[in-house]
């Protein structure tokens, strides 16, 4: 109840929240962008290049659902970050750690509410992506949980990971670091950018060390072309969620840990 | 009796590990408030007031020393749940209203369901916020938040209460209110914990004061223990020949001719001979006691600017 309570709290907080609201502007007038190319593969299906125009379409919206879904990871980890560092730099943690509220209720409660946001921004990806395809005139193909459920494990890990950073050190290092770990997991991930070979050697390590984003993509589920539409088993999706919950449950827990010796005020 | 806040040898120090600086917030600080009393933490900005009320509510943990709250260990739940605490610059959900903010600490101090229908109403009421419970706390001005955070320490029904600052930003009515409130609730019995630089309230409402400068303790005691000048006496009668005034000049003595009667202050070490001359002279002894101080003499003598320790 407590813990429901303060995650209710902290999503009444992001959702009123200015740079939220700004971010939010910002990101749908992008969007809104985008749809003008769409339009016009549209009017080259209709005049005959169906072929060529879905191509297009392919390449434009998995573009665009990359860019948002790798915004909904760098968000996830800021509005972790901020859903703790902003209570601790305008005092109004103390009200609430005045109350018989345990420090791991507290930031579970806040990790609640984070991922509270993130099931509005995964719903509304899910709606955009169908948009996008019917814009273009194009049909999606997937199984509906998995674009549900492969984004939030992958903003679960992110959040957990500033989670754990932001009771550590300042938020926008948090940040800066998230933002490092991210690229460089891009960079590693199979398939991604050759490297020197003095570095290779580390390629796999860091792969599995770091949030991978090639295992935890929806992309890998997702098609927008009847023909190539992946199939994956139960036992594969439930291994990758699995590891991707493990993941976010160790972040979750060094955070918790880390959390519980740290000060609750600016020193 | 447990005593409702132990302090036994305390210490704090505040690092900046970047700068490789340390700054001893608390150093072997040691006292105790009994339960049911009304106690005064006082001393200038800066001495470690704050620190110690975090240390108690467990946003800090000490580098040394035992505290105890109620029983437990800071930050302990069990002794959250029977504490109300006022911090020093209240910081609220600006998003909220007084009621739901209210009733988001009702669902925090685990009694949702439990508490009474009309308990947020009643304690709108009492910090005289009627009218204003839809309004959101970001408008608020600073008294109306002051007074919000004394309500929702309230909530609970403590037994003990830690108000750090309760009546900074409140008008002269407020804190009027405030100190009617502590006195109600010390006359219910609840151990009060209280941090201020208004010593003219202190002196009306506490029962003890600890003083502290600098991070460390200068002086505590009961108010009537630390008032008590100790050495200074004042006699009244009916009239002073003017034989013993060099008498009193000699002593240091001052006193005062007023319509009917004569006041004289005197150290306590002549009190006995100074009375045997006045009755020698054929005087009236109308009154004799001990000069009580201000807290604010005290205060200043053992802190003054906040320099001296």
């Amino acid at each position: 109840m407590k813990i429901w309570a303060i995650a209710l709290n902290t999503l009444g907080t992001f959702l009123r929240n200015r740079l939220l609201i700004v971010f939010a502007v910002v990101f749908v007038c992008t969007l809104l962008l985008f749809m003008t190319p769409l339009l016009g593969m549209k009017a080259l299906t209709q005049a005959g290049q169906a072929q060529q125009a879905q191509l297009m379409v392919l390449n434009l919206v998995s573009g665009i659902m990359f860019f948002v879904s790798g915004t909904g990871s760098l968000l996830a980890a800021w509005c972790a970050a901020d859903s703790v560092s902003s209570e601790l730099k305008s005092g109004t943690i103390l009200a609430v750690m005045a109350r018989p509220v345990k420090r791991w209720e507290f930031l579970l409660g806040k990790y609640l509410g984070v991922i509270l946001l993130m099931s509005f921004y995964v719903v509304m990806m899910y709606g955009l992506s169908w948009l996008l395809a019917w814009v273009g005139g194009a049909q999606l193909h997937s199984t509906t949980w998995v674009l549900f459920a492969y984004p939030l494990v992958r903003y679960a890990i992110y959040a957990a990971i500033a989670l754990a950073l932001v009771t550590l050190i300042h938020p926008i290092a948090s940040m800066g670091l998230v933002l490092i770990l991210a690229v460089v997991a891009l960079i590693v991930e199979p398939g991604g950018k050759v490297m020197h070979n003095h570095v290779q050697y580390l390629k796999v390590p860091l792969w599995i060390l770091l949030p991978s984003t090639s295992l935890l993509s929806e992309e890998r589920f997702l098609t927008i072309t009847h023909a190539a539409l992946k199939q994956a088993t139960w036992l594969e999706h439930l291994t990758t969620l699995a590891y991707g919950l493990d993941y976010a449950l160790v972040f979750l827990l060094l955070a918790i840990w880390s959390f519980r010796y740290r000060s609750l005020t600016h020193d | 009796m447990t005593p409702a806040i132990s302090f036994q040898g305390v210490t704090k120090v505040y690092r900046r590990r970047l700068a490789g600086q340390e700054v001893p917030a608390l150093t072997q600080v040691s006292f105790e408030v009994g339960a049911g009393e009304v106690c005064a933490f006082l001393g200038p900005n800066g001495a470690g007031k704050t620190t110690s009320i975090s240390l108690l509510m467990g946003f800090h943990y000490p580098d040394w020393g035992d505290i105890r709250v109620l029983g437990f260990a800071p930050g302990d739940v069990r002794a959250k749940q029977q504490i109300g605490f006022v911090p020093e610059n209240f910081a609220f959900y600006k998003h909220l209203n007084a009621e739901k903010l209210l009733q988001f600490h009702l669902v925090l101090a685990g009694l949702g369901r439990s508490a009474s229908p009309g308990l947020v109403r009643d304690l709108i009421s009492k910090v005289r916020l009627t009218g204003y419970e839809k309004l959101k706390i970001g408008k608020y001005s600073r008294g109306m938040v002051q007074r919000l955070g004394i309500a929702q320490a309230l909530l609970n029904d403590p037994q003990l209460l830690l108000l750090d600052e309760p009546t900074s930003g409140l008008d002269p009515s407020g804190r009027i209110e405030v100190r009617t409130l502590i006195h109600d609730l010390k006359s219910a019995g609840k151990t009060i914990f209280l941090s201020s630089h208004i010593l003219s309230d202190v002196e009306q409402i506490c029962d003890r004061a600890i003083i502290i400068n600098r991070g460390r303790l200068v002086r505590s005691g009961s108010l009537q223990e630390l008032l008590v000048a100790g050495d200074q006496v004042e006699i009244v009668a009916d009239q002073l020949p003017a034989e013993l005034e060099p008498i009193l000049a000699a002593w240091a003595a001052s006193f005062q001719r007023l319509p009917g009667d004569v006041r004289i202050t005197v150290n306590s070490v002549h009190k006995r001979e100074l009375v045997e001359k006045l009755w020698a002279a054929g005087c009236d002894i109308l009154s004799l006691k001990t000069v009580r101080g201000s807290l604010e003499d005290l205060y200043m003598q053992l802190v003054g600017n906040g320099n001296s320790a």
